[in-house]
């Protein structure tokens, strides 16, 4: 009996440490995380996450219309056909497998830029919601990085001078507005690397596509 | 038998004892840090971490939603395929830009890259962020992966295509639309000594390469066989470019 109760009492201490060490784990987790933001930073984040949410509405809205033009097309005919193109227009777009046109900003960038702060003007770009970008004529892709050459840097094995071009397509008031805000990258640029960067809105920008092949040789769709 | 008694109730009343002393200590701590939260945590703050967390999770449910409408347009698509010979290739097509862009999911040999905060304590006068993951550890790693011939690249899951950014708000990081934290595992599928490649690389090497020694920011790399990476979830339609007919 006696062995009975002390393993009963074990049995509940370590219950309780189990419980108790959840507890802990999980206040030490994401939640904390969030809390330890400054209420500004908060402000940023709702922000942000707001913004990519309405993305992802508007994205959502799309493919359900897509399903509907597919639906009605039936799985055959030539409206299958044509539905089927015009998603392969989408995609090859996107990718920077094809050519792309629309509104957008021109940057003429004039310095010693390294290989990051060109990656980091890249980042910024795409987060302040440039669809396509071009380094002079080279079409960045998701697998385009600049890295440091014997004499230059190089963008997807083009040489980029110490002066060149940067396009984007995207909203021009929306790009110019992050590009350009105190302290923004342009700022910092013009501050830490001495370089010079101009940008304007474009009414028209027509970015060529790739010249990489993009097609992956060691990995393949997984089931 | 008297000795035998006195051996056996004193071992499980330390056990007992140590136990509830464990109790004590953990339960001590939680109070202690839920006061914390209290004490610094400010009204407007509270109501913005609720607002964080009601997004994420209305993201989550978009991003779902988002890959169930992908997958039935694939479905239309796949079922058409034996409709014509027109639409056959076409699906070819549209299966290659897919593989192509990062909208299918891969598996290959590659690396895997983990990287979390130091865990060393911070030297006074040091500054605390030095010791923690920084976005631009990230963007190195990432980039040095791409220039060591990367194929497809997953950062915490999310996968990078053309129009992925990293971004920083405070000391978390955004990853296309979604909000990570440390520890972030980035895995890359790529030809035989992509690893090697990667740690020898200027991107690497340059930045966060240093960061990780002078701060001691946890990081390895182990090279694997066969890697799944996921697809890219998210917005694939362009509000503002379209696809040009007159352009090389």
């Amino acid at each position: 009996m006696r062995s009975r109760a002390a393993q009963l009492s074990l049995f509940g201490v370590a219950l309780l440490i189990g419980l108790l060490l959840v507890g802990q784990l999980r206040s030490q987790a994401r939640p904390t995380e969030i809390s330890t933001l400054s209420a500004q930073e908060l402000s940023q984040l709702v922000q942000t996450l707001s913004d990519r949410n309405r993305e992802l509405r508007t994205g959502l809205a799309d493919i359900r219309e897509q399903l509907r033009e597919y639906r009605v097309a039936g799985t055959q005919g030539q409206s299958a056909v044509e539905v089927g193109r015009e998603d392969l227009r989408r995609i090859t777009a996107f990718g920077g497998l094809a050519a792309v046109e629309g509104q957008g900003i021109v940057m003429q960038v004039s310095g010693a830029l390294d290989a990051i702060a060109l990656n980091d003007l890249l980042n910024e770009l795409r987060n302040a919601g440039a669809e396509a970008l071009a380094v002079d004529d080279v079409r960045v892709t998701h697998r385009s990085v600049a890295i440091q050459g014997p004499l230059a840097l190089v963008v997807d094995g083009i040489e980029v001078g110490e002066t060149f071009t940067l396009r984007a397509i995207g909203s021009p008031d929306g790009l110019l507005a992050t590009l350009e805000r105190p302290g923004g990258i342009i700022a910092q640029l013009e501050q830490f690397i001495s370089a010079t960067i101009t940008a304007r809105a474009v009414e028209r920008l027509t970015l060529p596509a790739t010249a990489v092949d993009l097609a992956p040789t060691v990995a393949q769709p997984a089931d | 038998m008297t000795l035998r008694r006195r051996s056996v109730r004193p071992a499980w009343a330390i056990s007992i004892g140590a136990g509830l002393a464990v109790v004590g200590f953990v339960g001590a701590a939680q109070w202690n840090s839920s006061i914390d939260r209290q004490q610094f945590t400010t009204s407007a703050q509270q109501v913005l971490s609720a607002q964080v967390v009601e997004l994420e999770e209305e993201q989550g449910t978009l991003r779902n939603e988002i890959a169930e409408a992908e997958a039935e347009v694939q479905r239309f698509q796949e079922e058409s395929t034996t409709s014509s010979e027109t639409l056959s290739r076409l699906n070819d097509q549209l299966t290659a830009a897919r593989l192509a862009t990062g909208l299918t999911a891969l598996h290959g040999p590659g690396v895997i890259v983990e990287i979390a905060d130091s865990q060393r304590v911070v030297p006074p006068g040091e500054n605390p962020a030095s010791f923690i993951v920084l976005v631009d550890d990230l963007r190195d790693i990432v980039s040095a992966l791409w220039a060591s011939g990367a194929e497809a690249v997953a950062v915490n899951g999310e996968r990078l295509v053309a129009t992925s950014s990293i971004y920083a708000v405070g000391a978390s990081v955004l990853v296309n639309t979604a909000f990570l934290s440390p520890p972030f595992r980035i895995e890359a599928i790529g030809s035989d000594g992509l690893q090697d490649r990667f740690l020898a690389h200027d991107a690497f090497t340059g930045r966060v390469g240093q960061r990780i020694e002078f701060f001691g920011l946890e990081f390895a790399t182990a090279a694997a066989d066969d890697l799944q990476l996921p697809a890219f979830v998210g917005n694939t339609r362009f509000r503002w470019a379209v696809p040009s007919e007159d352009a090389t």
